[in-house]
């Protein structure tokens, strides 16, 4: 099974009533990369996030992480085996202090209060939050509120990180803050599957990019590779 | 507040009531100050749940009406109060996990209204069981004063006793906020999803935190019973109970370690007191005095006392 990489979903299902938002899905992530999901809006992106990461239970198909099937467990659970992610629309934990939204997810493998916020200040220096760590997270621009849940997700140690839109409604100073950012996580040997639609973004970032219509997979390969295949460029501009 | 703030707010406290107990001979203050004790014990186990945790209970009578019909029964039977005390405690832990993994899988109003729902049926359940003295309830018989029978001639030693258990409620309240379950239940209040996605399970920790609380209602249901000497199923387990206690947690500020101990101040001191005043002639004045008070509340500062306290030292 060494072969096998980090997370390998296969045939991943999503039925809402009749909408079928994934409907045979496959994915694999390889371990230390950075893997690009793209695709026109409504291709199923987030949902599929959702379902890799338990927060939604597929209604068929396989998600294997490090070798270990993991469709239909719960959220938490998912958590603990090393799985982490940031969402779409910020979730922050409005009432907290920035270092103790930090603090609750360094507790997940250091139960010792002190140890978890010592690593989570380590954490916001890490992505540059540090000065804000008393401000209270309702209080935080989208542009810090993202790196907060950056932050989040990095203190609980994962293998691999669900990036969604993190760049989304970034200036574009703080989209290349965020991408020296991505560098540096990939540089700790964290693995990254992301959604992204700022594409010249992904070209010199992403190993691999997988391309998502309606809920199935029409491309997988280089980001150059990408840009010039027809069926791509047909999803998201349109039969010529 | 730093632990040694806290400390230092605790010893004054305890000082304070110590030695107002020590000097004050009037029964009828003692009595409030004992009812207040009980009320913040009350209060602040039910802020572990719903102020910390934001899980609205209406039904935290059920844990006080358990420990007070283990007393009551123990001492019929002549059993040890201590043991009683114990085995009340251990039951509303039992209860608390049965009711609580059903009722945790609801959020928010639903939440809400299946406590009220369970502590209820609790009531009907005693009400109609001859072994709990259906609806008359019990009168605990009267023993030789002295800690075996946890009974005491005037009312000062009652006051102590329950100053301890406050103690202890308001330690462990320190605890847990300085803990990975008092981390975990603030994340769930602030957002369920976004805890459970950093590896918390948010249904685990509520229930955790449900039967520490149980366990503290329970005992401050057993203080009472001994102290009241009498118990029946409305003013132990009746929703006014359950309504109550939710009261001096809001009113004092939900999710802080002396909000309901101002909540069970304000409450005994300015309502029952209020009521004792103008008893026979102005009844329902206390009532309408808490109301106003609560609508203040609600609509100037949500936080309750505590956080008006809080916004003031801000300001300093």
């Amino acid at each position: 099974m060494s072969d096998e990489p980090l997370l390998r979903v296969r045939g991943l299902e999503k039925r809402f009533g009749e909408l079928r938002a994934l409907d045979g899905f496959d994915l694999d992530v390889a371990e230390g990369r950075l893997t690009a999901l793209i695709g026109p809006n409504g291709a199923g992106k987030t949902t599929a996030f959702a379902c890799i990461a338990g927060a939604q239970r597929p209604s068929a198909g396989s998600v294997r992480f490090k070798g270990r099937e993991v469709a239909g467990l719960p959220y938490h659970r998912i958590a603990r085996l090393g799985v982490a992610r940031t969402y779409q629309v910020v979730q922050t934990f409005d009432a907290m202090s920035v270092v103790e939204a930090v603090t609750v997810g360094a507790l997940l493998r250091r139960p010792k209060l002190s140890e978890a916020r010592a690593w989570a200040d380590e954490i916001l220096g890490f992505v540059g939050l540090h000065a804000k760590r008393t401000m209270l997270g309702r209080s935080l621009t989208i542009a810090d509120k993202k790196r907060l849940e950056l932050a989040r997700a990095l203190s609980t140690e994962p293998r691999l990180i669900l990036l969604d839109e993190v760049m989304a409604g970034l200036t574009p100073t703080e989209c290349a803050d965020a991408v020296k950012l991505l560098r540096s996580i990939l540089a700790r040997g964290v693995t990254i599957l992301m959604v992204e639609h700022v594409m010249e973004v992904l070209m010199p970032l992403a190993d691999r990019v997988v391309v998502l219509a309606a809920g199935k997979p029409i491309f997988a390969g280089s980001p150059q590779a990408a840009a010039a295949d027809p069926l791509v460029i047909e999803a998201y501009l349109g039969r010529p | 507040m730093t632990v040694q703030r806290h400390v230092a707010v605790m010893a004054c406290v305890l000082a304070a009531t110590a030695l107002f107990t020590a000097f004050c001979h009037d029964q009828f203050l003692l009595s409030l100050a004992f009812t207040g004790l009980i009320f913040a014990v009350l209060g602040q186990s039910w802020n572990w749940i719903s102020g910390y945790a934001g899980q609205v209970s209406f039904g935290h009578a059920l844990f006080f009406g358990t420990g007070a019909y283990a007393s009551a029964l123990f001492a019929t039977h002549h059993g040890s109060p201590w043991l009683a005390l114990a085995c009340g405690a251990a039951v509303a832990v039992v209860l608390a996990l049965l009711v609580g993994f059903p009722c945790f899988a609801l959020r928010g109003h639903y939440f809400s209204i299946a406590t009220i729902a369970v502590a209820a049926i609790a009531e009907i359940v005693v009400v109609n069981t001859d072994a709990l003295g259906k609806a008359n309830g019990f009168e605990l018989p009267i023993l030789p004063p002295g800690l075996a029978s946890l009974q005491f001639a005037g009312k000062a030693p009652y006051v102590l006793v329950a100053l301890v258990l406050f103690a202890a409620a308001q330690i462990a309240t320190v605890a847990l906020e300085h803990s990975r379950t008092g981390y975990y239940l603030r994340a769930i209040r602030a957002n369920q999803e976004a805890a459970a996605s950093v590896g918390v399970d948010a249904r685990a920790v509520k229930v955790t935190a449900f039967a520490g609380a149980a366990a503290f209602a329970a005992l401050a249901g057993s203080l009472y019973a001994q102290q009241t000497l009498f118990v029946d199923a409305e003013s132990t387990l009746g929703l006014s109970v359950s309504i109550a206690i939710a009261l001096v947690g809001v009113v004092g500020g939900i999710g802080t370690v002396w909000g309901p101990p101002l909540g069970a101040f304000v409450y005994t001191f300015l309502a029952r007191y209020v009521a004792a005043l103008y008893g026979g002639h102005g009844r329902g004045f206390d009532l309408l005095l808490y109301g106003a008070l609560i609508l203040a509340i609600v609509s100037v500062q949500p936080e309750g006392i505590a956080g008006i306290a809080r916004r003031f030292r801000a300001r300093t």
